[in-house]
């Protein structure tokens, strides 16, 4: 929030340095024709006592103008946000004014140059560019005002003093500017903080509009899934009844004595047994079941989902769940699947091949229990952790990516909450937090 | 040879489930509507009948209580590929003896008929001899077969030979633990399955029970109905997939 009020402070600041160095280009241009005209109109009247063709005021004109004005020139056209460029222009606006005073003889009415300069020298918001010309037109009407005085006031003998009279002004000038240079950079500063603030609001905004849509397009997805998932179990429980007629009748004929026909009954079981979990596992996410609450011990429990677990050789399972563990009360169903989809997915979590453990733990902490399902498997990528409870989410060639969505759902139901620590190659923990229980839903 | 009424609107599934029944040495006869099955009821003796829950027209659960009315004997078991969960639930606790979840598997679905063929009985056991008959009655009057008995070592004695498959156990007792007798009819009688009751938090003895294959641990005071239910759903229980 900060560093982006920051970065588009500096944005803005930007733009306006090369606004206003892109109009100092067109100024500086202008001055220098006004110079060259102001010198062939003005000078030689001024100066009428040396009358001449071209006057030297001319030559001033065009060669000292065309130098003051060249190196900003040049700078605001290539450098335009350059601090230097904006040094320079400053020194070259001041410089212009002495100039053009002294084109003009020393006209007073000359000296608004410098108050005019100062004021679009202002327009760059830096303190700094006014105090180097400043600086510069002060020094300047002091050494002229020594050396030179007709050509800064006029005449012949002004007061010592005189310099410090113009410079008083000039000071005037600079605090009204530096003074509105501060405050315009404070209201850029304000105005980047509002919209900084506006794209944060406005980018939750839109964060909140895709969980909204996702949720809402994953509960349309869900239905929809339910009802399909709903109307293939009677054509499935079909199939399977044919199914295993014809295996018994088959397996008692001559039939049986040809390899492939017992392969492919066994195939045709295995993949009727395939489609049956993926419907189940749609019908686990989307639907909702009501809780059936009742004392279930956790470590029997444990067991009864090793057993279910499809297992791997070499991947032992550990059950750790305390023996005089208070019992919870809970959907023995639902929990169960609940476990069998963690641990299943921490034995297919070790790398094939690889020999590992899976363990389950259990403890009771202020009331609540903390179940522990921890694997020294391949791990999960941070990167992915906030996306694996998300239905359709998959790692794996086969699976319907509904496992740990099922988890997710399941345990909201049940008012717990789920967390997973992992590193990638050491192994992933998945911790499951029960809340407390009153009394009369308790069974301890 | 038993014969089962089997009713369910979707001819496919019913023709290949028949089949499966036959194979099995059973005589079906089959109905396409839950109207039909109450005729074919009025005017046939069966020994099970076998519905599904969604029908057109009359449902396999309004069947089941016109069924209940008619020929109370006769068990009842409802299959239902769909989540209807009330309609279950309602089944469940007027005395269905089971409902199994579509797809179910040949082989589970036959053990359970064979097992509702039995008309088995739930035995009650609680030291406290008033408080087991009043279970017993509640339960009868749901249309269970129930038995009741108060001490575990006669308990086990009685389970060796009479037709029982549940046996709902009070955890605490003198004498013999409703924990230990979950053990010992682990060993000597795995066919049965064991729900224990407990007016106490009893962890220790939860977990025993547990540990041992107890299907379900219930907290004292249940409704009859909702200790119908646990009983009905022990009974369908579906093969661990």
């Amino acid at each position: 929030m900060e560093s982006r009020t920051k970065d588009l402070l500096d944005q803005h600041m930007r733009e306006n340095y090369r606004k206003t160095s892109r109009l100092f280009s067109i100024l500086l241009g202008a001055q220098w024709v006004f110079g060259i005209l102001l010198a062939v109109v003005i000078s030689p009247r001024s100066w009428a006592g040396l009358a001449s063709a071209t006057h030297v005021h001319i030559y001033a004109a065009v060669f000292l103008g065309g130098a003051i004005t060249s190196l900003p020139l040049f700078l605001t056209l290539t450098r335009p946000e350059s601090q230097a460029t904006r040094l320079v222009v400053g020194v070259a606006q001041m410089l212009w004014s002495a100039l053009l005073i002294h084109l003009t003889g020393g006209r007073i009415e000359t000296h608004f140059h410098v108050f005019g300069s100062l004021a679009f020298l202002a327009f760059y918001r830096d303190w700094k560019v006014l105090a180097v010309a400043t600086v510069v037109v002060a020094s300047d009407h002091l050494l002229r005002g020594i050396f030179w005085p007709e050509s800064v006031y006029g005449i012949a003998d002004p007061a010592w003093w005189r310099f410090l009279e113009h410079a008083a002004w000039v000071v005037f000038e600079d605090v009204v500017l530096v003074f509105a240079c501060f405050r315009g950079i404070e209201e850029m500063r304000s105005i980047a903080r509002q919209r900084a603030e506006l794209e944060k609001t406005f980018a939750e905004l839109e964060r909140t509009h895709q969980i909204v849509t996702r949720t809402e397009k994953l509960a349309a997805v869900g239905q929809l899934a339910a009802s399909v998932g709903h109307e293939l179990r009677n054509p499935l429980t079909a199939i399977r009844n044919a199914h295993a007629y014809i295996s018994k009748r088959v397996m008692k004929s001559d039939a049986a004595s040809d390899a492939r026909t017992v392969q492919f009954l066994g195939l045709q079981e295995r993949e009727i047994h395939a489609c049956n979990r993926i419907i189940s596992d749609l019908l686990d996410f989307a639907r909702e079941r009501p809780l059936d609450l009742r004392p279930c011990p956790v470590r029997p429990l444990i067991e009864e989902a090793f057993s279910i677990v499809t297992g791997r050789d070499g991947v032992s399972l550990i059950n750790e769940v305390p023996v005089d563990l208070p019992v919870p009360a809970l959907d023995k169903g639902q929990f169960r699947q609940v476990l069998v989809n963690l641990i299943q997915n921490s034995v297919e979590a070790m790398p094939a091949g690889r020999a590992g453990t899976v363990r389950v733990t259990a403890a009771m902490d202020a009331g609540r229990w903390r179940i522990g399902v921890a694997d020294d498997g391949a791990g999960i990528d941070p990167e992915l952790h906030a996306k694996i409870f998300e239905p359709l989410f998959t790692t794996k060639s086969k699976g319907t990516g509904l496992g740990l969505a099922v988890v997710a759902t399941m345990l909201k139901r049940h008012g717990c909450s789920i967390t997973l620590q992992s590193e990638v190659g050491r192994g992933t923990r998945f911790e499951i937090e029960l809340p407390a229980q009153t009394p009369s839903a308790a069974a301890a | 040879m038993a014969r089962i009424l089997l009713v369910d609107d979707e001819q496919s599934l019913r023709v290949t489930l028949a089949a499966n029944l036959e194979l099995e040495g059973m005589e079906v006869v089959e109905a396409e509507s839950g109207e039909r099955a109450l005729e074919l009821l009025r005017t046939t003796p069966f020994d099970l009948i076998l519905s599904d829950i969604r029908m057109n027209g009359m449902s396999g659960a309004e069947l089941f209580e016109r069924a209940k009315e008619l020929r109370p004997e006769i068990p009842v078991v409802l299959m239902t590929a769909f989540a209807l969960e009330d309609v279950v639930r309602g089944a469940l606790r007027n005395g269905v003896f089971a409902v199994l979840p579509k797809p179910f598997d040949v082989e589970h679905m036959s053990r359970t008929v064979r097992r509702a063929l039995k008309r088995p009985a739930v035995l009650v056991v609680d030291d406290q001899e008033e408080q087991a008959r009043a279970t017993a009655d509640a339960l009868r009057k749901i249309g269970l077969r129930v038995e009741a008995i108060s001490d575990g070592a006669a308990a086990l004695r009685l389970m060796e030979d009479r037709a029982i498959d549940i046996c709902i156990v009070d955890l605490v007792m003198p004498g013999m633990s409703g924990a230990e007798v979950v053990e010992r009819l682990r060993k000597s009688r795995a066919d049965i399955t064991a729900i224990v009751v407990s007016d106490y938090a009893v962890p220790e003895l939860m977990q025993r029970a547990a540990a041992n294959g107890a299907f379900a641990c219930l907290r004292k005071p249940i409704a009859a109905d909702e200790l119908a239910q646990v009983v009905a759903e022990a009974r369908g229980r579906a093969a661990m997939r």
